[in-house]
């Protein structure tokens, strides 16, 4: 009796893996791909949609998806094993490893203290210029260090202020939605400033050399996007005030419990600076020698320089890295080359431009409003990131000039503002238990309408005069 | 024999109860420590929170050992906190609960689960947890763990899909707090046929009548107006048991539909014993069970005797 129940447990837990295989297999063993789909690239289309079936309802760990696409791609004679295992590491793998060591030195800093006392001493104890300090620091730094170090650091002070603005943080919803929207939001408009500022961009970056597109330069990147993280910022400010409305004008009690509590700290320790110091030669390698020598190298040769100062200890490293994510990444790319490869990406772009193309005229239009509502609805269910690596083979071949197309894909992945899955920023501030799911969607459709606004006018205006 | 079978030994009993918030939670921790200490028996108190995307999930730990540095709490050590302090001002008496102090840094993990380590924590037997996924897969895993005999559970709003989660994977007894207000005055109704777990509903339902002096009922349902001799041999057995404790009983035999003839009698005055369902677990997966459709359809506390 109770192995049947085991039986059944396993089969309720597991549901979604058996809707993928069996999906998989009625698509392999009894549909015929269409006429001008070679088996192939039937295939890799399959594998693809199976992953993001598992990827979505999470019944397997990412690094055994991760697996799957790998394995599927040689068992389903896509490709060689030496092939799949060739198209498995990039620059791009290299710079997510990188990224996401380097996040976990630096947090380990203790550097959130000194960040707390700057933006207090900038902001003063208004409540509405706090909100604007959080948001744009958390925007600027996130351009550089990625968003989910910027929200790591961040969040301890925004909670802090919370706890010192009211015992009972419910008392205060509508603060305490505003400080940690402000660390979120920021964070994720601010990630599309720079290369280093997501995986996604990168993986961007590594599509066009893949496909052929050519390269963009660290600075180069910086031009065509940063005008958008400076024009979001102030309107991510004004959708938080307007959408939480605030319960305390002023903060002059929690801001001298804060001070008093992070100047405990003292002063800047050597280490400290040291730190810092290292973290500016790493971004100087990303703007200055990045085309020579790859983001994702420099981001390692940093990491190599944190554990030789010994700043970070290779256990903690080890520890707090998410392998399951290099590795699904590294798998993602690998299948995304392979939809280039056998023409899948090409089949699902002209499948959309023969379709769409009869209610849009403009391809430019076409192209635009595919990769960017295409790749912004599927950001919000999976993960910025992912949805790069997905999405990114397809709108590259949808026409038009790939390395803007690119620029619009890279972009509109970070209007994952209305769920917690999202983008790992508003993860972490959802973790907190303090804000929820409703409050995603209130400032969410603003923060949406607003940034789509906000592209179409950096293309439109901003893009053509470079 | 082990305590699951037969006999129930008060004193090695194992409860837990599941608590989301100080806000919805206090009805529940108040029974279950109501119930554990009528029973002698140790208290297990879980909270289930919700696991972040696999894919974010190590930068939510990251930020988490941050906010320890900043002696910011996990919000589900917050809430075990408060259960203990509610369980000290539940059980006033209790000395060596009296003397257990809540440390958050005294937190480890272990069997993919965080225990908060409690000083004297075998005097008082209380155990605080705090697990983090999807809820009935994380109680199934800490029951199986610790073997514990019965979970206690607060109604859902999402009932219909939880009872049938509940009571088909749970590996315990399971009590559903459905409406329960801790100032009512319940009767205590168990439901009697002839399946094996009645025996079992039986003992459980002397104990709670003798240990909280509810009145008793037995309620005895049959489709035709024919009551087998089985039906009236459980019948007879349960009236038997309670009077050789001095409980005294009131017997009810009806005819019906026993899940809509249980769910009219129990109205909302009562709380509800019953046996769990011996049919095949296939045939309850598809076509569901008397205890589960009972849970679904009415309003009262139930528990399930497993």
């Amino acid at each position: 009796m109770n192995s049947y129940i085991d039986v059944l447990f396993w089969m309720r837990q597991k549901k979604w893996l058996l809707i993928a295989l069996f999906y998989g297999m009625a698509m392999h063993h009894i549909v015929t791909p269409p006429p001008d789909l070679n088996q192939a690239a039937f295939d890799a289309l399959v594998i693809i949609s199976m992953a993001l079936i598992l990827i979505i309802t999470e019944p397997l760990p990412l690094p055994a998806i991760a697996m799957f696409m790998l394995f599927m791609q040689v068992v389903l004679g896509i490709d060689t094993a030496n092939n799949v295992a060739s198209s498995f590491m990039n620059d791009a793998v290299f710079f997510i490893m990188g990224s996401l060591m380097l996040a976990v030195a630096i947090v380990s800093q203790g550097l959130d203290k000194r960040l707390a006392l700057a933006i207090i001493r900038v902001t003063g104890h208004k409540t509405w210029r706090i909100i604007a300090g959080f948001t744009a620091i958390s925007a600027l730094l996130s351009s550089f260090i990625g968003e989910h170090t910027v929200a790591a650091m961040m969040m301890p002070v925004g909670l802090t202020l919370v706890r010192y603005a009211h015992k009972d943080p419910r008392k205060v919803a509508g603060l305490t939605a505003a400080l940690l929207f402000s660390i979120a939001y920021g964070a994720t408009i601010g990630s599309i400033g720079t290369p280093s500022g997501g995986g996604r961009n990168v993986i961007m970056m590594n599509y066009w050399a893949e496909f052929g597109a050519g390269s963009v330069s660290y600075l180069e990147w910086m031009k065509y996007v940063y005008p958008m993280v400076l024009v979001q910022i102030p309107i991510t400010v004004l959708i938080l005030l307007w959408t939480f409305k605030p319960e305390q004008s002023n903060l002059d009690s929690a801001v001298r419990k804060l001070v008093i509590e992070v100047a405990r700290a003292g002063k800047v320790k050597g280490r400290e600076w040291l730190a810092i110091i290292l973290f500016v030669l790493v971004f100087l390698g990303w703007v200055f020698l990045s085309e020579s020598f790859g983001l994702g190298i420099i981001a390692l040769l940093g990491v190599f320089l944190y554990l030789a100062f010994g700043l970070v200890e290779w256990s903690e490293l080890n520890r707090k890295t998410n392998w399951g994510v290099i590795l699904l990444f590294g798998s993602a790319i690998s299948i995304g080359i392979q939809m280039n490869e056998t023409g899948a990406a090409q089949w699902i772009a002209q499948v959309i431009i023969h379709n769409l193309g009869q209610v849009i005229d403009n391809p430019a239009v076409l192209q635009g409003s595919v990769s960017v509502l295409l790749t912004g609805i599927m950001s919000n269910i999976l993960s910025s990131s992912a949805t790069v690596a997905v999405v990114g083979p397809i709108v590259l071949d949808l026409g038009g000039d790939q390395i803007l197309i690119g620029f619009m894909t890279a972009i509109a992945s970070a209007f994952g503002y209305f769920t917690a899955v999202a983008a790992p920023a508003c993860t972490i501030i959802y973790s907190s238990g303090l804000v929820k799911s409703k409050d995603f969607l209130r400032a969410g459709w603003k923060m949406g309408v607003l940034s789509v606004v906000s592209l179409l006018g950096l293309s439109l205006l901003w893009w053509p005069l470079l | 024999m082990t305590k699951k079978q037969e006999k129930i030994n008060p004193q090695t009993l194992k409860f837990l109860t599941a608590v989301s918030s100080a806000e919805y939670s206090k009805p529940t921790l108040k029974l279950g420590s109501l119930i554990a200490s009528v029973f002698d028996a140790s208290l297990g108190v879980v909270y289930v929170g919700e696991r972040a995307s696999e894919f974010h999930g190590s930068s939510v730990n990251m930020t988490r050992q941050n906010l320890d540095n900043w002696n910011i709490i996990h919000p589900g050590l917050e809430v075990l906190e408060w259960a203990l302090k509610e369980l000290k001002a539940l059980n006033p008496d209790d000395e060596s609960l009296a003397k257990i102090k809540f440390n958050a840094d005294h937190v480890y993990e272990e069997d993919g689960r965080v225990r908060v380590f409690l000083p004297g924590e075998d005097a008082c037997r209380i155990e605080l947890i705090l697990r983090e996924g999807e809820l009935v897969n994380q109680l199934r895993k800490e029951i199986q763990l610790e073997n514990y005999d019965l979970a206690i559970i607060g109604g859902s709003q999402d009932k219909r899909h939880l009872a049938h989660s509940l009571i088909q994977y749970l590996p315990s007894s399971i009590f559903v707090l459905q409406k329960f207000n801790p100032r009512k005055k319940y009767k205590l109704l168990l439901l009697v046929d002839d399946s094996k777990a009645t025996k079992k509903s039986v003992q459980w339902g002397a104990l709670i009548a003798e240990k909280l002096g509810w009145p008793v009922r037995t309620l005895t349902v049959s489709k035709t107006k024919r009551f087998g001799a089985g039906y009236q041999g459980a019948a007879d057995m349960a009236k038997a048991y309670f009077e050789d404790k001095g409980i005294e009983v009131e017997q009810f035999f009806l005819t019906g539909d026993p899940v809509r003839t249980f769910v009219e009698f129990a109205g909302d005055n009562h709380f509800v014993i019953m046996g769990a369902s011996t049919l095949n677990p296939v045939k309850q997966f598809l076509f569901g069970s008397k205890p589960i459709k009972t849970l679904e359809r009415s309003n009262v506390p139930i528990l399930i005797v497993r």
